[in-house]
């Protein structure tokens, strides 16, 4: 287990590192840099430009920039915001906890939602219900999120007034009532297609299992279905998932990265846009090596979970 | 996702089509992938408009209400051929993209997966380090390094597809090769090439198939979330991205705009995805005592 | 980007009822009766409006206002490199030693009168500046200003270590000397014009507080300012919002509110529901996007203003560029684009067609310049003399250059876009090939603009310095970045008269002498047609009902410059 660990860090080293040197460079590479911006509609000159890229360096060869990167990195210190000249962390910690209230509700809602209707799909196999489950996953994964958001904007701000069309909270207000009022739209347009994805994992997993040996072998021993299907089945089905949650944490920063645009929610989906629009590019390395490290963590995570899980693996 | 069986019997073929048949979703999204196609390559000839010529004057034309029957857009164009043009754009996206990226993928994979060792360990490592970005973060990043344009875009929704399908076919190949029958082909003195393309790909068909059609639908709903990004197709091209895209702000005004290729997108979208599970269905043997 | 001296005219429109959705021939004529004769019709406060009488401020800061804009404000040390959005939050949190009023008047703030020659401010020569400050004005902590503050804030411009965003007239000044607390003199490297302008757009930063950090560039100042403007900071979230809190020590009337929150909603179609569905009580910069503001004007307990900016839309070519290099073609081109068609029914007739790249309201306007007419004849016949072709495919050529190019703008703007493809249909017809060419405002104005790489682009900017129409950096040949110029004249225009009337006009303090000047410089640009001017912006903003002191201003880059004075009429 231990070697294991050992090895499987080391990987993830060398992998983090692959990661930074392929994204600095296209980074850098691409045409435009962070001060574009201020080339044509403000008072500033070529000559300022000109000036302000050699007081940032941003004139140095790539090889160099790239050095000063890592070995800043090495010693914790993950440079500042061309934006906001605030430090690199403190940006992303700031925009993280907007994130995560909106994916951990829709992951949530979703799990509860997308696991009943996949355990009853994989039940009553074929069924009306299973048909209309099917039918509406596959739809909700074919919608475009953004025009499905401003859609639900329309009918349910600007038509019912409901709930407000954005926004995570009434500035000045701050009770745990407005909170979830601007909740509920932006979280239940993501969960629409998380459900979906979840059901289908579960129906799926929950397939495999009402077909094997040991729940053909319950169900002889006489045991009552409702029992089998919860003590046996569920308990088996249940252990795939552990790896969808794994793989699923990354995606808590791209994944609502369009429903964040569409419903101002202050998240890493929205910084990301606006750091990669503006070239932030100590910022835009940050975010990628902090959801690399998401990702490496989240499947490393996953396997070992399983193990733990399901006494028939074996981590070597 | 389990092995295929070595296929071959035709009774087995004719089990899968018979499978196929039945799973009715499938056929429908089958139907109407066909339909789609036929229409959008068809169609333009057949309508009086074009889909780029702006009428200033009738613009925001209500549908099945004159010459033109699903209305005008913001610049007076007929939103029938710019729908038909734009997923002919779309489509074409979709298509080739998911053959590029299937190209990729087989080859990184059924390369890694043959001949393991250190090529197979770099070439999984790679894989594994490009997924470690978000699809939207190579996306956006490789957007600023090209022209905006229909290749362009193809090539980036290929460049963020392929990592999937190197992984698939690179498992199905390493466990493959384990087997009697490609032990087999390798005694009795074939070459890598012969072995892997002859023996090895064919094997691994099913989940290629299947990730084939899944691809297709996710690239045309790549194609538009780039547009909303901004890094779309260039105007007057349609797509159904940019037409979505451009529609956002007449959403009250000329809710029809944003309703179309709305409505195209999540119907190929759909039918693509209907397809792809029929098809994991249809081509899993498993499925056969059921 | 709105800054020009001159007269505002500010409409506030109602919703008429009786103008339903009409043909489209139908709101051409109520466009052509153009702002000002709706205006006219439509008495203000019809319709929940303000007020016939305007209730007084209040006695202490009462209530917020929550202010939407498009980009977020992410800039505080007012010195440093930012954009529109930043420079209208400093205008709550700082003060410059003066500024410019919608009616184009200068007008004293940290100083105690506006130097001028009658005065003694300035020499007859333009080149020693003496300034009187305002005595008594305290910075958000307490400490007094004085004119250390100012001698710091002009060294702080001009230090090498600094990324000071533009040291533009700043760096022609010498022997900066404090000579009592509340006055300050300087001597200038030469006479320059426009730096009683740059000065109206320079906030005045502490000493005490900026000095005492080690680098200038990551002081904590810049995430947490200290000004003397009528604001202090509060809090920000970043990516969501910034709050400031009244200085009720201020120096000039206000401020009236408690808070102001400066709220960032990134997509204008976002930005305009917010507004309508109450969560926004200002839409400030970008405003309310053309499509809507129609609807926008039906709203219920809502005002749409419709005020100009500075900025001037133009496909400004690429002057070294193939096709467009040729004089005859950019005039055959001017002549065959439907302006009309372009405004009207584009950008719903709300900016104004122009010839001129300096805004109507400003002193220095020429407003004799020939108006653009719209003849696709005749600009073929003018391509036909000039020997330019036609091909088999109808695209003409002349010497082997086919007359073809590309046009790029900012990716994200369907408005301009549908305006880009009009032209290309427009264009066409009269034998060019027009491309479209998009790119995100990263890549467009990096090197692709920076270094002439571009064929033409659509472009709405401010040409002029400040509120000031010297167009030194944007015109004069000396300024071609691709030719190691300094400047910003990215069209790569090169006309001696206009080089030597341009240095003529930075040097004349006499403004009747200087409209002179720049009336010529006008005429002669919109002679070679350096750019195709389409038209002046004018930006739609709304306001909530009951909102009072709301001033739109063309001169101070942001119509958020005066929220000090703004109030809510609220039964007391």
């Amino acid at each position: 287990m231990i070697s294991y660990l050992v090895r499987r860090l080391g990987q993830a080293v060398l992998l983090l590192l692959i990661v930074s040197m392929v994204g600095f460079a296209i980074l850098y590479l691409a045409p435009g840099g962070p001060l574009s911006q201020f080339a044509a509609g403000t008072d500033m000159s070529q000559e300022d430009l000109d000036r302000i890229a050699e007081q940032l360096g941003l004139n140095r060869p790539l090889p160099v920039q790239y050095a000063e990167w890592l070995l800043r990195m090495l010693t914790g210190d993950w440079g500042r915001s061309y934006r906001d000249g605030e430090p690199v962390l403190y940006v992303i910690g700031s925009h993280l906890g907007a994130t995560l209230q909106l994916m951990l509700t829709a992951t949530l809602l979703a799990i509860m939602i997308g696991c009943w209707i996949g355990i009853l799909g994989a039940i009553r196999r074929y069924s009306i219900f299973d048909t209309l489950a099917t039918v509406g996953a596959m739809v909700a994964l074919s919608i475009p999120t953004f025009w499905f958001g401003l859609v639900a904007i329309y009918v349910f701000s600007v038509e019912l007034e409901w709930l407000p069309s954005g926004n995570r909270e009434t500035v000045g207000d701050g009770s745990l009532l407005d909170l979830l009022r601007h909740l509920i739209l932006p979280a239940s347009v993501l969960a629409l297609v998380e459900t979906a994805i979840w059901s289908r994992f579960m129906r799926s997993s929950m397939l495999d299992v009402v077909n094997q040996d040991y729940i053909r072998t319950a169900r002889a021993k006489g045991l009552p279905e409702w029992q089998v299907l919860a003590g046996h089945a569920m308990r088996n089905a249940a252990l795939p998932m552990i790896t969808v949650v794994g793989l699923q944490l990354p995606t808590l920063l791209g994944g609502a990265l369009v429903t964040e645009t569409v419903f101002t929610w202050p998240g890493m989906g929205r910084l990301f846009l606006d750091s990669i629009s503006y070239r932030d590019y100590p910022v835009v390395m940050g975010i990628l090596m902090f959801s690399a490290t998401m990702v490496l963590v989240g499947s490393l995570l996953a396997d070992m979970l399983y193990a733990v899980a399901d006494p028939r693996i074996r981590l070597g | 996702m389990s092995a295929a069986a070595p296929a071959a019997a035709p009774t087995a073929g004719l089990r899968v089509l018979e499978r196929f048949r039945r799973h009715r979703l499938a056929m429908f999204g089958a139907v109407t992938i066909a339909t789609l196609t036929l229409a959008c390559f068809l169609g333009p000839f057949l309508l009086p408009f074009d889909d780029t010529y702006i009428d200033i004057m009738q613009r925001f034309a209500a549908p099945f209400g004159g010459a033109h029957i699903l209305g005008t857009d913001e610049l007076g164009r007929d939103m029938l051929a710019r729908i038909l043009m734009g997923g002919r754009v779309s489509l074409l996206v979709g298509f080739v993209a998911m053959a590029i990226g299937m190209a990729v993928g087989i080859l990184v994979g059924a390369v890694a997966g043959y001949y393991g060792g250190l090529v197979g360990t770099a070439l999984m490592r790679f894989v594994d380090a490009v997924l470690c970005f978000p699809a939207i973060f190579l996306l956006l990043a490789l957007a600023a390094l090209v022209e905006p344009g229909l290749t362009s875009i193809t090539l980036l929704i290929a460049a963020t597809a392929w990592m999937d399908v190197a992984r698939i076919v690179e498992g199905q190949i390493r466990s493959l090769r384990e087997r009697d029958f490609a032990v087999a082909a390798e005694v009795l003195g074939a070459t890598d090439r012969y072995i892997i393309l002859r023996e090895l790909v064919p094997n691994a068909v099913a989940p290629i198939v299947v990730a084939a059609t899944l691809n297709v639908a996710r690239a045309i709903l790549l194609e538009s979330y780039v547009s909303f990004l901004g890094y779309g197709i260039q105007p007057p091209v349609p797509s159904w991205g940019n037409m979505l895209n451009n529609a956002q702000i007449y959403l009250t005004s000329a809710p029809w705009l944003a309703i179309l290729p709305g409505i195209a997108i999540t119907l190929a979208v759909t039918s693509f995805n209907f397809l792809g599970d029929g098809l994991r269905d249809a081509l899993d043997p498993r499925m056969d005592g059921r | 980007m709105t800054k020009a001296p001159g007269r505002i005219g500010e409409e506030a429109f109602s919703a008429s009822p009786t103008e339903g959705t009409g043909s489209l021939s139908r709101r051409r004529t109520l466009l052509a009766t153009g702002a000002a004769g709706l205006a006219a019709a439509l008495p203000r406060g019809t319709s929940a409006q303000q007020p016939q009488r305007t209730p007084p401020a209040p006695d202490r800061p009462r209530g917020q206002v929550i202010v939407g804009l498009s980009q977020e404000p992410t800039v505080f040390n007012p010195l440093m490199p930012a954009i529109e959005v930043d420079q209208g939050v400093w205008w709550n949190l700082f003060s410059p030693l003066w500024f410019i009023d919608p009616d184009g008047k200068f007008v004293p703030d940290l100083a105690r009168e506006i130097p001028t020659v009658a005065n003694g401010g300035i020499s007859a020569d333009g080149l020693t500046w003496k300034v009187r400050l305002r005595p008594g004005v305290k910075w958000h902590d307490g400490t007094p200003f004085t004119a250390e503050d100012v001698k710091y804030t002009f060294d702080l411009i001009n230090n090498t270590s600094f990324r000071a965003r533009t040291r533009v007239g700043h760096n022609l000044l010498q022997d900066i000397t404090v000579t009592a607390p509340d006055e300050i003199t300087w001597r200038m490297e030469r006479a320059y014009a426009p730096y009683l302008s740059i000065l109206s757009l320079t906030f005045i930063v502490p000493k005490h507080v900026l000095g005492a950090a080690s680098d200038p560039n990551t002081a904590p100042f810049n995430t947490a300012p200290v000004g003397t403007g009528p604001f202090r900071w509060g809090s920000r979230t970043p990516g969501d919002n910034i709050t400031l809190t009244a200085h009720t020590s201020y120096h000039g009337r206000g401020p009236f509110l408690e808070r102001v929150v400066f709220k960032y909603i990134p997509d204008l179609t976002v930005l305009y529901t917010q507004f309508r569905t109450g969560q926004v009580d200002y839409t400030g910069i970008q405003g309310i996007s053309p499509p809507f503001v129609r609807e926008a004007r039906t709203l219920r307990g809502r005002t749409i203003h419709l005020s100009p900016t500075a900025s001037v839309e133009s496909i400004s070519p690429n002057l070294e560029f193939g096709p467009l290099a040729d004089k005859q073609v950019r005039q055959a081109l001017y002549m065959g684009m439907n302006k009309r068609a372009i405004i009207d029914a584009i950008y719903y007739g709300l900016p104004t067609p122009t010839e001129s790249f300096i805004p109507r309201e400003s002193w220095a306007f020429n407003p004799d310049l020939p108006a653009h007419r719209h003849d696709p004849a005749a600009a073929n016949a003018l391509l036909d003399a000039a020997g330019w072709q036609r091909g088999s495919d109808g695209i003409r050529a002349k010497n082997g250059v086919r007359l073809e190019f590309a046009n790029s703008t900012t990716t994200g703007n369907p408005v301009r876009e549908q305006a880009q493809q009009l032209l290309m249909q427009d264009w066409r017809t009269i034998g060019a090939a027009m491309r479209i060419n998009n790119m995100p405002a990263a890549v467009i104005w990096g090197e692709f603009w920076q270094q002439s790489r571009f064929n033409s682009v659509m472009v709405g900017v401010n040409f002029m310095l400040g509120s000031d129409p010297d167009v030194t950096p944007r015109f004069h040949s000396g300024g071609i970045p691709a030719k190691g110029g300094r400047g910003n004249n990215n069209i790569q225009y090169a006309n001696p008269e206009v080089d030597a009337l341009l240095v003529q006009g930075a040097t004349q303090f006499d403004q009747a002498a200087r409209r002179a000047t720049y009336a010529r410089i006008q005429g002669i640009i919109r002679d070679d047609l350096a750019i195709l001017p389409l038209f002046q912006y004018a930006v739609a903003e709304g306001t909530k009902e009951g909102l009072i002191g709301y001033k739109p201003n063309i001169n101070t880059s942001s119509n958020c410059w005066n929220i000090r004075e703004w109030y809510w009429a609220r039964a007391a």
